[in-house]
């Protein structure tokens, strides 16, 4: 096949790629009907084809952009947030009470926080479910970035009757825990125990527990830990999550970065940012390999077993 | 996890359809509402980001008609296929009771294909369910491509990459012209019902 024959094809290929939403598979034969072009002593002048690609690659490369900036997790309508509760609460054996548990648990994990914040508090009612409709509107409140929200809160229940004072404890215990990892050290005011009566906590029924749900990762900040950028902060994305583990994918020209990980390093201190916070923890490396397939071929995959803290 | 209602006679349930970002899901429940009016029983929802890419799911009412007795509800859903919703893939399958996997033919996917049924593997897991268990069905999508002379992964080789141990029941499609669309369904909701029977005789 005679070169202009390849680049047309590689073009077409690309444009179609682009059009199907299919944007890094169009990127990359764009590329590579450019190194075509470039290693091509007559193409290699022609400058009205060379800048006709380039154009398709700044068409390409900011449709790119405004998907990785497009907000994660936008604010829907309320029949669409009923329709997420009543997704997640598809389920013939549940009783009522922990299928609305789990519907504004799946508000707050789809970002529709207010509504969330909302629905704990009515949850708050049920004796069951308090500490963890509670737990969660504190989640709910830090991840709005307002501590102080969660703080008030807080202090708001330490007066409010319907929790007693084993509950009040678990609660302080856990919000000083989020703040600490925020940075934040805060010793946070006690419920005095009332001074004649009985202690009505010696009473107390059985709470649900929460399932440890893993979080979406989009990316982790690692500090070079080996090797000679030791010390910086590296920002990788994370292009692969099954549940704890995440795989990033480190490029051939990387090397230096790649040679840092070896499998079963325990790596303190990662940063882990989701879309709606950030997340302080660890990992393990479980494996390093080279990506032999695909249009990634040469690339290393890491994956990480992650810890949050 | 159907809902099964004695008292109003009606069966509900609920289908997923997983695959990799961009494989054609939701052009997929697109062509089921504009074609099959008489079962679509309310709007089609979707929560879409930039570039058309599900944010966090479609929706689309079906109802079958009635089977000895019995409404038959359907509730169906396609998820995001894109890598990092991995936990909105996994909360919007909860309680599924069959999975349609749209794979894309054009072989620049081929890995993204395997992925993301790993990813469907992982997440019905974390509910307790094994991919070889549940009503599955694998629909091979775009291949409408091939006549535009798109390099396409052939059937065969698609078979091998993703269906070579589960053997379930597989589709050629074109989610754009609605070749295979509405066979890829209908053998979902017959093998789905067909378990269902199968627990009622069980249980
Ligand atoms: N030619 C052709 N294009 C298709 C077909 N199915 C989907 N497409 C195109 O592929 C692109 C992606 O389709 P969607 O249905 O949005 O894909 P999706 O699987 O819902 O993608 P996500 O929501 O990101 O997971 C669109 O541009 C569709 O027009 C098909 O059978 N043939
Ligand atoms: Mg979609």
């Amino acid at each position: 096949m005679n070169i202009a024959k390849k680049i047309k094809i590689l073009l077409q290929e690309a444009e179609l790629y682009h059009s199907q939403g299919l944007l890094n598979e169009a990127m990359e034969k764009y590329n590579n009907a450019k190194e075509l072009i470039q290693s091509n002593e007559q193409l290699k002048t022609n400058q009205n084809l060379i800048n006709g690609i380039s154009k398709k690659i700044l068409a390409l490369k900011e449709d790119i952009n405004k998907i990785e900036k497009a907000p994660k997790k936008p604010e829907i309508s309320g029949k669409m947030q009923d329709l997420i509760k009543k997704m997640v609460s598809f389920s013939p054996d549940k009783n009522e009470d922990l299928k609305a548990l789990d519907g504004a648990i799946a508000l707050a994990k789809f970002g529709q926080i207010k509504r969330a914040i909302s629905e704990f508090n009515e949850l708050i009612k049920t004796d069951s479910l308090r500490i963890v409709a509670a737990k969660n509107m504190l989640r709910c409140h830090m991840a709005l970035s307002s501590m102080d929200e969660a703080v008030a809160q807080y202090e708001q229940w330490t007066s409010d009757q319907r929790f007693s004072t084993i509950q009040l404890d678990k609660l302080r215990v856990f919000l000083e825990n989020i703040l600490k990892k925020e940075g934040v050290e805060k010793k946070l005011p006690k419920r005095e125990p009332p001074k004649d009566s009985i202690d009505q906590d010696q009473v107390e029924g059985p709470d649900v527990e929460e399932d440890a749900d893993i979080i979406d990762i989009n990316s982790m900040g690692i500090t070079i830990y080996r090797g000679p950028n030791k010390g910086q902060v590296v920002e990788f994305k994370v292009k692969f999550q099954l549940g704890n583990k995440v795989s990033l994918l480190i490029p051939i020209r990387d090397k230096d970065l790649i040679d840092v990980f070896k499998v079963g390093d325990i790596i303190n201190d990662i940063q882990y940012y989701s879309a709606a916070a950030l997340y302080r923890g660890s990992g393990t490396v479980t494996s390093v390999k080279e990506i032999k397939i695909g249009p990634l071929r040469g690339d290393y995959c890491v994956d990480i077993k992650i810890l949050l803290k | 996890m159907a809902i099964f209602n004695i008292k109003k006679k009606e069966i509900e349930c609920k289908i997923v359809y997983y695959g990799p970002g961009r494989s054609g899901k939701t052009t997929n429940m697109e062509y089921l509402y504009k074609t099959y009016k008489k079962q679509v029983v309310g709007e089609m929802v979707s929560v879409d980001t930039e570039g058309d890419r599900t944010l966090f799911f479609d929706f689309l009412p079906m109802g079958l008609g009635q089977i000895k007795g019995f409404d038959i509800r359907v509730q169906v859903y396609t998820v995001p296929g894109q890598v990092q919703y991995s936990s909105t893939r996994k909360l919007v399958l909860k309680g599924v009771d069959g999975v349609i996997f749209v794979a894309d033919s054009l072989a620049v996917r081929r890995e993204k294909n395997m992925l993301s049924l790993k990813d469907l593997q992982h997440n019905l897991k974390e509910y307790g369910i094994n991919i070889l268990k549940i009503p599955l069905i694998m629909q091979h999508n775009k291949r409408d491509l091939a006549e535009q002379g798109l390099p396409l992964m052939s059937i065969e080789q698609m078979e091998r990459d993703l269906n070579r141990q589960l053997k379930v029941p597989s589709f050629s499609a074109s989610a754009i012209t609605g070749d295979g669309v509405g066979a890829t369904l209908k053998e979902c909701l017959k093998l789905t019902l067909l378990s269902f029977k199968k627990q009622f005789k069980s249980g």
